[in-house]
């Protein structure tokens, strides 16, 4: 073809050129936000935040978030909203000690069984919106105050106390002297971005999230993968809740919602991270941290307590923001309108 | 029809705007008087939208000037501006004056609204939604806002930017009263279409446009259905080099289709051909890939592929069939995501695990030679598909589909938005997929288009095939007469008013 001989690929995927955009603030302006945190933390408390405990801490707490975060990544990418991330959360954390303690089932069926009915609200949900046709907005912020009520009926609206110290061992054993919670973090946030990123699968899930009707007429099963990305979310958020009920040990009733907006912050936050935009899972664990850092260092120097909401609140904000223009900017805008030239009447 | 000219309102004077090395418009003089409709015609690509932005003020001037003096310029643009949900009293009232917060006059809104509307000479529930209304309706509220507070006093130009677009017999008669009527009071009106005969039937002097430069500007007397056609097309049309013609083994194979607005229609396409898809808009001519795809629902039919049967999108590849849809931006790619992305989004099923690991490297390697074949620039697959100009994402789309090598190839509107040098450029990807044995079905609305590349074009109307043409009957004018629905030939009108419609451009 005769277009195609003057035709020059450009080759500009240099190391140092790949390497500068990848370190360039816009690619990566959380880890710079969270490294001048780190300072201006450690010299407003050089007591008390610059130590291994607080590090401990900060990674501890943040485990079961960060499952929930990254659970949250998948629909989002599929371009499906979950709010029901919290109450799910809180849904495997009270199952699991009601099975524990109520049905006096061992630790190993007690989880298979909460993530299993976690699986099925997943399910639920994807059927919902891809059957029903219900916007997954309108369908999980339902399925979330449905759910609620679940917990307050099989819970009693009581704390579901001694789980036993086989069960605590789930997520508090020390490795290392990091407790495993964490390791189970990073070896499902590895997993998800293994498929997110590294398999056709996640190429599906995100041309499902970026036109559903083009990933139709290209032979992707669009409705399978949202139904998958609700059912994979559902699923992980009943691991943070055997988590934190490990952790806890203790059934509580409550814990649930507090943690969708950290979620939601974190995975859209991680969104403007590393991938241009897109929602992906190594970003939202950074952003999980850098919030809890910003969080934690502000503790530590003394800020009253609802300073985390604050914080969270308003990092979701920025991020969206941040977002949306990263979008705008990159779409070739037509030539302001301009008056033409008017001379005198005819 | 042509009485006395008014004033010269507006006098456009060799107007220029280029793009890059393209002009668009070299040299356009026109003048709107008083009373009088002038038509503007023209080919996709002619340079009729870029008058209308450039009146507009969107685009700036490279060379020339508009003389408008007091006269205001008032727009109908394709997509109206009017908000569906709300009625004709609400959106005739929208943008007006005052301060937000001041009492509403609904009684007073809805008596200026039902005069306004009523001096346009149709009655129209003005408390209805409307999104209740019918397109030609809607086009009259919007005209009636654009003329608001449009007196004697005032030297009005309205633009119409192919009203007509979206409308069908009876409706562009409602409408085109209208614009006599508009014109009657003493506005003048500058009318954009690519529909011939009614352009005769409402215009008192017709420009025709073609690659930007004014190729005639006649009053409507002088001009007939023929002459136009002549003008808008020109003398020459060039003969691309077609394929051998040697039918292979037929390959696709479709039978009784019905769906939509098709009802019935069967095609057998045999390897190497190209078949092409013609009718006016509304004649399912744009419905047939799709269904054939599976990609909209059929409600009978069978379609094979190499004897066997396809179901749905799924099977459909399976079997060796690409679809390329019209619209690229709703159907046709993620535009959010990179080109290679784009470019290896389809897995033909069965073939292919999802689960399998993706290879950078060999992807862009594998995009990089695409990008070469196809002459996709710049040569950056690992953008973002937005970043592209239509007619690289156009080729990308395209690239996506032969990548997996198609037994039958089914493109909707495959050069629509697309430059010339692109357009080239993609009809070389067909001709060449189609030497290589694939079976295409090309749906367009560019006659021209369809004269070039098509062994045989079937004509669609009414959502069956009317007519088939090949071999020397296969010529543009051919195909636009073969186009005109049965009963419009037959319709009372005057005879040196073609009654022919040419809806040969999308809208």
């Amino acid at each position: 073809m005769s277009v195609a001989s003057s035709v020059k690929i450009e080759q500009d995927d240099s190391v140092w050129r790949s390497a500068r955009r990848f370190l360039s603030f816009r690619n990566i302006s959380a880890i710079y936000i969270w490294i001048a945190m780190v300072i201006l933390f450690s010299v407003l408390a050089p007591e008390t935040f610059p130590t291994v405990d607080t590090i401990r801490i900060v990674l501890t707490d943040q485990a079961v978030t960060a499952v929930l975060a990254v659970g949250l990544v998948v629909p989002l990418a599929a371009g499906a909203f979950d709010l029901s991330i919290g109450s799910q959360l809180g849904l495997g954390a009270i199952l699991v000690a009601w099975f524990l303690r109520n049905q006096e089932l061992g630790v190993v069926p007690a989880i298979v069984a909460s993530l299993a009915i976690g699986a099925c609200v997943g399910l639920a949900n994807g059927l919902l919106i891809t059957k029903a046709r219900i916007s997954s907005f309108i369908t999980t912020l339902g399925m979330s105050s449905v759910l609620l009520a679940v917990i307050s009926w099989i819970s009693k609206d009581a704390q579901i106390l001694n789980l036993g110290s086989a069960f605590q061992q789930v997520a508090n054993r020390q490795i290392l002297s990091i407790p495993l919670s964490v390791y189970i973090m990073i070896v499902l946030a590895v997993c998800v971005w293994w498929v997110l990123d590294n398999t056709y699968m996640g190429r599906a899930v995100y041309a499902t999230g970026g036109n559903a009707d083009a990933a139709r007429l290209a032979g992707i099963r669009t409705h399978a993968v949202v139904v998958m990305s609700l059912v994979s979310c559902s699923v992980l958020a009943a691991v943070a809740g055997i988590l934190l009920s490990s952790s806890l040990a203790t059934g509580d009733p409550t814990v649930g919602p507090a943690y969708m907006l950290p979620a939601f912050a974190a995975a859209f936050l991680g969104s403007t991270q590393f991938r241009n935009g897109r929602f992906n899972v190594l970003g939202t664990v950074v952003a999980v941290y850098v919030l809890a850092t910003g969080v934690k260092g502000l503790q530590l120097i003394g800020a009253p307590v609802w300073i985390p909401e604050l914080f969270n609140g308003v990092a979701l904000l920025i991020a969206v923001a941040v977002t949306r223009r990263q979008g705008s900017s990159k779409r070739s805008r037509t030539p302001a309108p301009k008056r033409v030239a008017v001379g005198t009447a005819a | 029809m042509t009485g006395e000219r008014g004033r010269a309102l507006v006098r456009v004077e060799g107007l220029t705007k280029t793009f890059g090395p393209t002009a668009a418009l070299a040299g356009v003089d026109l003048t709107i008087h008083a009373g009088e409709v002038v038509a503007v015609v023209g080919h996709n690509g002619s340079g009729k939208s870029t008058l209308v932005k450039v009146l507009a003020g969107l685009h700036s001037l490279d060379a020339g000037q508009v003389v408008a003096g007091a006269t205001e310029l008032r727009f109908i643009h394709q997509d109206l501006g009017l908000v569906g949900s709300l009625s004709t009293v609400e959106n005739l009232a929208l943008g007006i004056g005052g301060r937000p917060w001041r009492r509403l006059r609904k009684a007073d809104e809805r008596r200026e609204a039902r005069e306004l509307v009523r001096r346009f000479g149709v009655e129209v529930d003005v408390d209805a939604p409307i999104e209740g209304l019918s397109p030609a309706e809607r086009t009259i509220v919007a005209i009636a806002r654009a003329l608001r507070g449009w007196d004697d006093r005032r030297e009005v130009v309205l633009v119409l930017d192919e009203p007509t677009a979206s409308l069908h017999g009876a409706e562009v008669d409602q409408l085109m009263a209208v614009v006599r009527r508009v014109a009657d009071h003493g506005a003048g009106v500058l009318f954009i279409s690519h529909r011939l005969d009614e352009v005769l039937d409402v215009a008192d002097t017709i420009v025709a446009l073609r690659n930007g430069r004014v190729v005639g500007d006649l009053p409507r007397d002088d001009a007939d259905y023929k002459l136009l056609v002549e003008l808008v097309a020109g003398q020459a049309v060039e003969d691309l080099e077609r394929g051998s013609g040697d039918r292979g083994e037929p390959v696709l194979e479709v039978r009784d289709l019905a769906g939509g607005g098709i009802r019935q229609l069967g095609v057998t396409v045999h390897a190497g051909e190209v078949v092409g898809l013609a009718g006016i808009l509304g004649s399912g001519r744009d419905e047939v890939c799709a269904a054939v795809f599976g990609g909209s629902v059929r409600t009978a039919g069978v379609i094979t592929v190499g004897g066997r049967e396809i179901s749905d999108i799924r099977d459909s590849i399976r079997s060796g069939v690409a679809f390329v849809p019209g619209d690229r931006h709703r159907h046709g790619a993620v535009m959010s995501m990179t080109a290679v992305e784009n470019l290896v989004s389809v897995l033909v099923p069965g073939t292919a695990s999802l689960w399998r690991r993706v290879r950078r490297g060999q992807e862009m390697r594998e995009a990089t030679e695409w990008f070469k074949a196809c002459g996709v620039l710049p040569a950056r697959p690992q953008m973002e598909l937005t970043q592209f100009s239509g007619g690289n994402q156009q080729k990308v789309v395209l690239a996506k589909w032969l990548r997996t090598k198609p037994k039958v190839l089914l493109l909707e509107e495959p050069t629509q938005g697309v430059d010339i040098g692109a357009r080239a450029a993609i009809h070389g990807l067909v001709m060449e997929a189609a030497r290589e044995g694939a079976a295409v079905l090309v749906a367009s609305s560019e006659t021209k288009e369809l004269a070039q590349l098509c062994d045989r074009v079937l004509v669609l109307a009414g959502g069956v095939v009317v007519d088939e043409l090949s071999g020397a009957d296969l010529t543009e004018s051919q195909i636009l007469h073969a186009s005109v629905p049965a009963q419009a030939v037959t319709e009372p009108s005057a005879p040196t008013r073609g009654s022919h419609l040419y809806d040969v451009m999308p809208s």
